[in-house]
């Protein structure tokens, strides 16, 4: 019991980490994409690149995956400048196809669909890190940290800029915002965060392929931030926590049958979505029609 | 030898792409949905269709169902779905959202009950036939540019002869037209999902005995649907159709120069070079954003 | 037209043969004129006659297809918006444009801050930013309204906000497209008052306003645009008693 749980809180953080950087370019800047697992598994790639051939300590992969996440992130933020709304979310939904693609096909880099396996632990200064009892204070202490940045990003000018540029853009630009800079800003951040958690999750599992990376978790990222709701500081860890949750409440109701548990929790997040924006589009964590926006 | 083989095959999956992205584009100009579960509905047709022939049943009743059900899903989204979200302002963002979770429920329902495998409609339709050296062609191919054809043909007829294909076309060329025509806005967003849902049937039939049918891709489908839509241009009927030839020819004339897993990715840079150098597409509305 | 108070002001903006056409309608037709300072310049002309436009071509949200606009002296011939504004010119738009999700003091701190880099702000920046805020959000009647979000204001306030962006601002030049438009007697004293007060305060504005009340309760010099072309451009006196414009305006044309 204590190990399932050391792991649901891992895999918890890892995967919060996750919503809150899509949360942090869709919610705030309206930048709707369903690529974020792709950035995901850029920083796994990297990581393990960097562990497997070149020195594990985490001062050498993170880094390492986070300038690789912001350097490709570019490729995302070029068609964002360009158009958004429908025409962004078909430009992301072929990114991800195409990652894919290129995640199973580069064997030298990624083990190809058979993945990579014996990822070394995460080593700080010299200090191993594999026990789940050990690793979660990584995880959690990862996620501390991004999400404090990302508040204090979120509520500062530059996040008022971005909240500015998804309600009128051409409103922002008539007031000096520099869109086109603003935007990509906010796309690099948010990659080179979610390449964080790539390499925590390559490292905790000490292995990795591309059925990690495919379009279904970039659409359980999604999930997990509308669930929870988007644009919301809360929204996105509770969107994690709930759905990773689902699956073992969904294994104790035996008329169930155990072995399309993960159908069924696709199912049911599929309706939760589609049930939420008819009744409460601001998601769980969301307010309601009449409240303010913003603190500061 | 092998161009005009892949040229021929191109053009029968291109045919196929352009009858299912027509039917998107038609749905988005007129009503400005963004019917994501537009590749649900291609799931629910193709594996109706294919339940009806493992059971047994000839071609016409199987069509019949795949047809009903394709229909029948349509509405039920717009009536119990859409219609809720848009009575109080509805932006795009949400009536993507619960289109895309509608998807994933019907992916996963259809998985659960056919398996998430490949499955294949036999027919010797889609056996080869060597029509001269080195060039086979199943019969399939020329059924489904013919299927094209008839359903093109009709379209066009519908579009431009009755009260309520004018009235869409009207609406894809300008959504402020609604209240300007005395028909009731709902019922002609009936009929635009009415008509958008048909236009996938053959695809989704013709697909099941060629390419043959798995759960998930209705993502595939979207992809096309999407692309075809932007690259002709959003409201553009004819040019969602050229479009998606033109994907279909260019994903199969890419196998002459790359393995077959890289095709999508030529659809992907085709929609990324239109989104960057030409977001209103071949023949759209100038304003794009 | 001799050398009136209106002509002996420094010209901020120069305009010099500026076109621009949608496919084949001439939107804006070799337009010429100067933006003095210190004066309140009326773009007037019935619908369509391009005024909108002449805004967009100015602060470069729509690139022209020939002629010259100076700044200062300057050339801003290939400017972007967002440039214009950093070089002291801004504008208001027909339909608002509110950040919407946003809160009426939010609209107005996205308006005042210029940074697109995320960097902190110094204690002394926060406080000069907070009393700019509270003096705009006074003058315009706002001040118990600051933590409504914009898009659940009255239309009058949705107005004075569109307005209060502005005036939080340092700029040189105010173009503001039917400000006053739809709002009732006593609201629209009220932004004559903020709007003449803002002006002897140093502000130059050019306005597009259909009120013809309005117009010659503040206007110091009027343009004349018909048809994408200037007809006119001078004392408003001079602009308004012309049968033949006023002809054009009143939709008597022949």
């Amino acid at each position: 019991m204590e190990a399932y749980l050391l792991n649901l809180v891992i895999l918890i953080s890892i995967y919060s980490i996750l919503g809150v950087t899509l949360n942090f370019i869709m919610g705030y800047a309206g930048i709707y994409s369903l690529a974020h697992a792709v950035f995901f598994g850029v920083g796994a790639y990297a990581g393990t690149f960097m562990a497997m051939h070149v020195n594990a300590s985490i001062f050498v992969t993170l880094p390492v995956a986070m300038a690789v996440g912001a350097l490709l992130s570019l490729i995302l933020a070029l068609p964002a400048l360009r158009v958004r709304g429908e025409y962004f979310v078909a430009a992301s939904l072929g990114l991800q196809v195409l990652a894919v693609t290129i995640f199973s096909e580069w064997k030298s880099v990624t083990g190809g669909i058979g993945g990579l396996i014996g990822i070394p632990p995460l080593d700080i200064v010299g200090y191993e890190v594999f026990k789940p009892s050990q690793f979660i204070f990584v995880t959690v202490g990862a996620l501390i940290i991004i999400l404090f940045v990302i508040n204090r990003l979120v509520h500062s000018s530059f996040g008022r800029s971005l909240r500015a540029i998804r309600d009128s853009e051409s409103a922002a630009a008539a007031f000096g915002k520099n869109v086109p800079l603003i935007k990509t800003i906010s796309v690099v951040i948010s990659s080179a965060f979610t390449a964080v958690a790539g390499v925590l999750y390559a490292s905790y599992f000490s292995f990795i392929n591309v059925e990690s990376f495919m379009l279904d978790t970039s659409v359980l990222i999604m999930a997990m931030v509308i669930i929870g709701g988007t644009g919301t500081q809360a929204g996105p860890i509770v969107g994690a926590a709930l759905l990773l949750v689902l699956p073992s409440l969904i294994s104790y109701l035996d008329f169930l049958p155990q072995t399309e548990i993960g159908s069924i929790q696709q199912i049911i997040y599929g309706l939760g979505m589609a049930l939420l924006m008819i009744y409460r589009p601001g998601g769980i964590v969301g307010r309601k029609k009449q409240s303010e926006t913003g603190k500061e | 030898m092998l161009a005009l083989q892949l040229t021929i095959t191109g053009l029968q999956t291109g045919a196929l792409y352009a009858l299912t992205a027509v039917g998107f584009s038609l749905i988005f100009g007129s009503t400005r949905i963004f019917h994501f579960a537009h590749g649900a509905t291609f799931i629910i047709a193709a594996y109706l269709f294919y339940y009806m022939n493992i059971s047994g049943y000839g071609l016409i009743p199987g069509a019949l169902v795949a047809t009903a059900g394709a229909i029948i899903f349509g509405l039920l989204l717009n009536r119990f779905v859409y219609v809720p979200i848009q009575r109080d302002e509805g932006s795009f963002f949400t009536v993507f959202v619960a289109s895309f979770g509608i998807g994933i429920v019907v992916q996963n329902v259809v998985g659960m009950i056919f398996g998430r495998g490949y499955v294949t409609v036999q027919t010797p339709l889609s056996f080869s036939v060597e029509l001269m050296e080195g060039l086979y062609v199943a019969p399939l191919a020329w059924i489904s540019m013919l299927c094209a054809a008839v359903f093109f043909g009709i379209l066009w007829c519908f579009l431009k002869y009755s009260q309520m294909g004018k009235a869409l076309r009207a609406l894809s060329d300008n959504p402020e037209l609604v209240r300007v025509f005395g028909l009731n806005p709902r019922f002609i967003s009936a009929c635009a999902f009415t008509i958008g849902s048909i236009l996938v049937v053959p695809a989704a039939i013709i697909s099941g005995a060629t390419s043959g049918l798995n759960p998930a891709m209705g993502h595939h489908v979207m992809l096309i649907s999407l692309a075809a839509t932007i690259v002709g241009g959003i409201g553009s009927v004819t040019g969602t159709l050229l479009a998606g030839l033109a994907l279909g020819l260019a994903e199969s004339l890419a196998l002459l120069y790359v393995d077959s897993q890289w095709t999508e990715a030529v659809t992907f840079a085709i929609l990324f070079l239109f989104i960057i150098i030409r977001p209103s597409g071949l023949l759209g509305r100038s304003t794009a954003h | 037209m001799g050398a009136s108070a209106a002509d002996t002001q420094d010209v901020l903006m120069e305009l010099r043969n500026v076109d621009k056409a949608f496919g084949g309608v001439k939107a804006v037709d070799d337009v010429s004129m100067d933006l003095r300072a210190g004066i309140i310049t009326t773009l007037v002309g019935p619908n369509g006659a391009g005024k909108t436009t002449l805004f967009n071509v100015i602060t470069g949200e729509l690139a022209k297809d020939s002629g010259s606009i100076k700044w200062l002296g300057n050339p801003i011939n290939r400017i972007k918006p967002y440039q214009a504004a950093r070089a002291g010119i801004l504008r208001t738009f027909q339909d608002l444009r509110l950040f919407n999700e946003m809160s009426v003091e939010d609209n107005i701190l996205t308006a005042i801050e210029d940074n697109s880099v995320p960097v902190p702000l110094t204690r002394v920046q926060r406080t000069a930013r907070r009393e700019k805020v509270d003096y705009v959000l006074n003058r315009t009647g706002l001040l118990s309204k600051r933590k409504i979000r914009a898009k659940d204001l009255a239309y009058a306030e949705r107005k004075f906000l569109s307005m209060a962006r502005v005036m939080a601002t340092d700029a040189r030049l105010w173009l503001l497209d039917e400000p006053a438009s739809g709002l009732d007697p006593n609201s629209y004293e009220k932004f004559l008052e903020i709007l003449r007060e803002e002006v002897r305060q140093g502000v130059t504005v050019c306005i597009i306003e259909h009120n013809l009340d309005i117009v010659i309760g503040i206007s110091d010099r009027i343009a004349f645009l018909d048809r994408g072309k200037l007809l006119a451009d001078g004392e408003p006196q001079t602009v308004l008693n012309d049968p033949e414009l006023r002809a054009i305006y009143f939709g008597e044309r022949t």
